[in-house]
């Protein structure tokens, strides 16, 4: 069986990337599942989708713990606890990473026993969610390296997958999907399934076990403030907004009444003050600024924020 | 507004009350006008949140609130409020609290609450005369779910029920108008991109007892599709071509707060969401974008008259 995860940010397009690889491979002839991780998760947040295809019903669940192909449409989630992108990964997995660093870079740096293969950044944006196409170049990708999905079952697959979005929209995504798969040609096949796993093979999980407690006790209730604090939304940012306090006039902080989630902090002096560790990168203070004085910077390129490991 | 502490943009706070961390998309129009309203409302409040995209604030165990939070189904809120009044009236009543500690009951839903599923629930509570604020973050459909159409979804817009060539036949209901025939203690809509106007409406409604309406405009550039950083801008345009009245029902009067003196045609607003996009591509709409603005226009002349 065939077990792939595609990892991305929120608006990439990795849901769309699966079910373009699921019905190419259901056209193929396989038994096929398709799903993206079901959550809060939003524009820029880490996402994943999976797919498994085999010959025979498959008679797996839930999330794939054990890939045998990882595909990584954002470099920047490698080294983000929080996406897991290299969760189960062992020798025999391939790692696919859209990247502008070559295969031995990522090998050394993440001390990886299996291939790595890159996905070189067709065009360099700006802000990475404004990359097109992404999430068909991933499936496309994938197609070329499980080697079993020939380009005329990719591209009917990519058809009916994106028709609601109309011919002109499907016609962009033809020519770097078919790139990308000719690209990887030399790759053709490198990935290998993995075995069926069987109930008698079936390991449990390290459950950590909880008392019965009385429902005062185990009831899902929060008896302190402002405890999302302690989630980094930050991690979502692709663009980064960076106030230059020259041209910053010290409104009546518009910046700060506008950003829609609070992450903009007024002091006594009356200078705006971002909160990296929880700013989205919604650039709505760069649009609002009266005085131009928020600039966006990618985050790729940016170093990193002085906050952006603590809460506020 | 003599009587407002609000008199300039300097008045507004700025300290914000509601945490951060919260899973709402980047760029939400309904946060934005959330954390508006919970620096003036203040932490002496309970939250009932009926189901919808703000369920997204409290999940487990995180909350961005300073004080409590109570979780409805969608159509519930306003008997869950019931409850929370009844057990703090108790409470008072038996002095066991003071009436310094006692507490705001707040209503949070979307408008697919608001508008069909807890509208009942809603219209027997102002019945009731539930002391009460119902806040509605309006982002005209289910945008939780993919943006189904919902009641206040505006005629002609694209939604994941309504994708053919004219977009949502319907037409959004008037909740301002449903909530002001009940005769409640308050009604006002607002959007979080005019906040002084926000600012002067929550420090109304806090200061009154009785069921009480806060109806917010939440662009949505999930749903809407548009870029995130256009959240305010959207906001302030449909002030500007009068799509979006800001106006309040008070001692059984209506009054509109900020009268645009010359309204902007309405494409200026359309034209930015991509949820309006086929009513300019492949050909313009010229039907279907007149008879929007003549439904605009009608609504502005017959305030005049």
């Amino acid at each position: 069986m065939y077990r792939i995860r595609f990892h991305g940010r929120g608006g990439q397009g990795m849901k769309t990337a699966s079910r373009i690889l699921g019905t190419a491979f259901f056209n193929e002839g396989f038994e096929v599942q398709d799903a993206p991780r079901y959550g809060a998760e939003r524009r820029g947040a880490p996402i994943f989708a999976y797919v498994r295809a085999a010959r025979r019903a498959i008679y797996e669940r839930g999330v794939i713990r054990h890939p045998d192909l990882v595909i990584v449409a954002d470099e920047t989630l490698v080294a983000m606890p929080a996406a897991a992108v290299l969760q189960g990964v062992d020798a025999h997995c391939v790692v696919l990473i859209h990247s502008r660093e070559p295969a031995p870079v990522w090998q050394h740096r993440l001390n990886l026993a299996g291939p790595v293969v890159i996905l070189p950044l067709a065009e360099e944006r700006e802000d990475r969610l404004a990359l097109r196409q992404i999430g068909t170049a991933c499936a496309a990708a994938a197609a070329r390296l499980v080697g079993v999905v020939a380009w005329t079952a990719l591209e009917q697959a990519l058809r009916d997958e994106l028709a609601a979005l109309g011919d002109a929209l499907v016609e962009a995504n033809l020519g770097p999907a078919r790139r990308v798969y000719d690209f990887l040609s030399p790759q053709q096949g490198c990935v290998a399934p993995g075995p069926v796993v069987a109930a008698e093979g079936y390991v449990r999980p390290d459950w950590v076990e909880l008392a019965f407690e009385d429902a005062r006790v185990s009831a899902p209730a929060i008896h302190a403030a402002l405890t999302s604090e302690q989630v980094q939304t930050g991690q979502w940012r692709t663009l980064r907004p960076v106030i230059d306090c020259a041209r910053c006039k010290g409104c009546w902080w518009v910046c700060s009444t506008f950003c829609p989630d609070g992450a903009i902090q007024v002091d006594e002096s009356g200078r705006p003050r971002i909160d990296y560790a929880h700013c989205k990168g919604c650039m709505v203070c760069a649009a609002q600024c009266p005085h131009h004085a928020i600039e966006a910077i990618p985050e790729q390129d940016a170093p990193p924020a002085e906050d952006e490991r603590g809460a506020k | 507004m003599s009587e407002t502490r609000f008199q300039t943009m300097k008045d507004l706070p700025s300290c914000h009350l509601l945490g951060t961390g919260t899973a709402l998309c980047a760029g939400c129009g309904g946060l934005e006008a959330l954390h508006e309203i919970y620096d003036i409302l203040g932490e002496k409040t309970v939250v009932v949140n009926a189901a919808g995209c703000m369920t997204l604030l409290a999940v487990y165990p995180f909350t961005p609130f300073r004080g409590s939070w109570l979780y409805t189904a969608m159509a519930s809120a306003p008997a869950g409020a019931q409850g929370v009044r009844d057990a703090l009236d108790i409470l008072l009543a038996k002095g066991r609290l003071t009436a310094e500690e006692d507490l705001q009951t707040v209503v949070l839903t979307g408008d697919g609450a608001a508008y069909g599923m807890g509208l009942s629930a809603t219209s027997g509570a102002i019945e009731r005369g539930l002391d009460f604020l119902y806040l509605c973050y309006d982002n005209e459909g289910y945008g939780n779910t993919g943006q189904q159409y919902s009641g206040a979804t505006p005629h002609g817009a694209r939604t994941a029920t309504s994708k053919g060539p004219c977009g949502y036949p319907g037409y959004k209901k008037d909740l301002f108008a449903i909530w002001a025939a009940h005769r409640p203690a308050y009604v006002a809509t607002v959007v979080g991109a005019e906040p002084l106007d926000l600012a002067r409406k929550i420090e109304q409604a806090k200061n009154r007892q009785g069921p009480r309406l806060i109806l917010s405009l939440a662009p949505c550039p999930t749903g809407w599709d548009f870029d995130p950083s256009e959240t305010a801008q959207i906001g302030r345009l449909a002030v500007q071509t009068g799509v979006w009245p800001l106006k309040e029902y008070r001692d059984g009067q209506v009054v509109h707060t900020k009268v645009p003196q010359k309204r902007l045609p309405v494409e200026d607003y359309l034209k930015r969401q991509g949820r309006f996009a086929h009513l300019f591509q492949p050909q313009r709409n010229e039907a279907l974008l007149q008879e929007i603005q003549a439904r605009i226009d009608a609504y502005w002349d017959n305030l005049q008259s």
